[in-house]
């Protein structure tokens, strides 16, 4: 069952997805207690617990599919069948400035990809999808404006927010991999890649010209291989390790 | 054998943990559906992260399955409608309201974070809309955080989850 899930076109896209939130919210939640302030505090925490949301609904509807438990599909995979973007782990050294680029950059890669999913023929996974949406999108206006804001601050900040930029800008092509290696051929929510790129450069070029930031971003060569396709980095490893300790330790523990 | 109706005055009984309504004046139920001695219920979450939502369907299974000729109730949660503050009755309105936690339903913009500008949702306590937002992200998942300019004080406002917020 797990193996014709992860040999199944759309359940990779679905999964690429799920996976990319699953490893953000944890990611994310090491913010939990040192925001820079208390508002953000909280709302870097309330993201997290959205992104970790919406991979459980992404996953239960897969679990439905395939007669497994969500919580199975989450952390009993092998480390080479999760198909998130090694960006998502990519350390940021409790810098703000770098966690608020990642996490904006993937933001509004997730809402493109959620958009063509909730097209997909089919009612559960759009309903889904259409949930997601607006949950998205509010993290993306949150975002943009802390963006837009340190952008226009003072040179400090925008220094801040360029240099996080100049480091992060070159993994960000990555998070268009076609996902799923283990997949004969991706259907056609999938083949728009370099279209959804441009709708992401747009998107993305268009804040980061009001708040004063330049950035590179292009697209990898189609044979360039990563997390999408099971090629993952060091940090994506220890990330995955920590989260599931205690299933390891302990399987089938409650609390 | 109980009715829907009898079913629909328990669930009017049980409180949002989070907020002082009852979850069918919030519009969480989506139906009621009663065959025999089993009943099915259909919710609806307000913000999917909520983390009130197993604790909201332990009370309706446990209230529900006290009721003399109900031997098994089920709650499933659906994302079909996606819920909105639209759902919320005129009574939690005003209750939530009494509380200081507005409802208005209306466009606002978030990006006002950058000018920090005048928001367009009335103050609860003054009906001033000399009012600010605070953070997009409040107390709740689905709260958000307003500060009234005239009369100083801090409200909360229901988030709106359609795509047009």
């Amino acid at each position: 069952m797990m193996e014709e899930m992860l040999t199944n076109p759309l359940a990779t896209l679905i999964l690429a997805h799920a996976d990319d939130k699953l490893l953000l919210g944890h990611v994310q939640s090491d913010w939990t207690g040192l925001g820079p302030i208390l508002e953000e505090d909280i709302a870097a925490s309330a993201m997290a617990q959205d992104d970790l949301s919406h991979a459980l609904m992404l996953y239960q509807y897969l679990g439905e599919r395939y007669g497994l438990d969500p919580d199975v599909i989450a952390f009993e995979r092998e480390p080479s069948d999760y198909l998130c973007c090694d960006l998502v782990t990519h350390p940021d050294d409790f810098d703000w400035a770098d966690a608020l680029v990642k996490r904006w950059l993937i933001a509004v890669f997730t809402s493109l990809g959620i958009d063509r999913l909730s097209t997909v023929d089919d009612k559960d996974l759009a309903a889904r999808c259409n949930r997601i949406k607006p949950e998205q999108a509010l993290q993306i206006k949150h975002l943009d404006a802390w963006i837009q804001r340190l952008g226009r601050g003072n040179e400090e900040s925008n220094a801040r927010l360029q240099s996080a930029l100049n480091r992060t800008s070159e993994l960000a092509g990555m998070l268009f991999e076609v996902p799923g290696h283990r997949v004969a051929e991706q259907p056609d929510v999938a083949c728009g890649r370099d279209e959804m790129f441009n709708q992401w450069l747009d998107s993305i070029q268009q804040t980061l010209a009001s708040a004063g930031l330049t950035a590179q971003f292009t697209l990898p060569e189609r044979g360039v291989t990563g997390g999408r396709r099971g090629q993952h980095a060091s940090h994506f490893h220890e990330q995955l390790d920590e989260m599931t300790e205690v299933r390891r330790l302990s399987p089938g523990a409650t609390w | 054998m109980v009715s829907k109706q009898d079913i629909l005055d328990v669930l009017y009984d049980i409180p949002d943990p989070e907020l002082p309504v009852s979850i069918v004046d919030l519009g969480l139920v989506k139906t009621v559906e009663v065959v025999a001695c089993r009943t099915q219920i259909e919710l609806l979450p307000t913000w999917t992260g909520c983390p009130a939502l197993d604790v909201i369907e332990r009370d309706v299974v446990r209230r529900i399955q006290e009721l003399d000729g109900v031997d098994e109730c089920v709650v499933k949660w659906s994302f079909d409608p996606p819920w909105s503050p639209d759902r919320i009755s005129d009574a939690g309105r005003s209750r939530l309201e009494a509380h200081g936690i507005t409802t208005t339903s209306c466009h606002t913009n978030v990006s006002n974070l950058v000018q920090l500008g005048t928001s367009i949702i009335p103050c609860p306590y003054c009906e001033s809309r000399n009012t600010r937002l605070d953070s997009t992200f409040g107390p709740t998942r689905c709260r958000s955080i307003y500060f009234c300019e005239d009369c100083r004080n801090q409200f909360e406002h229901m988030k709106p989850t359609a795509d047009d917020q």
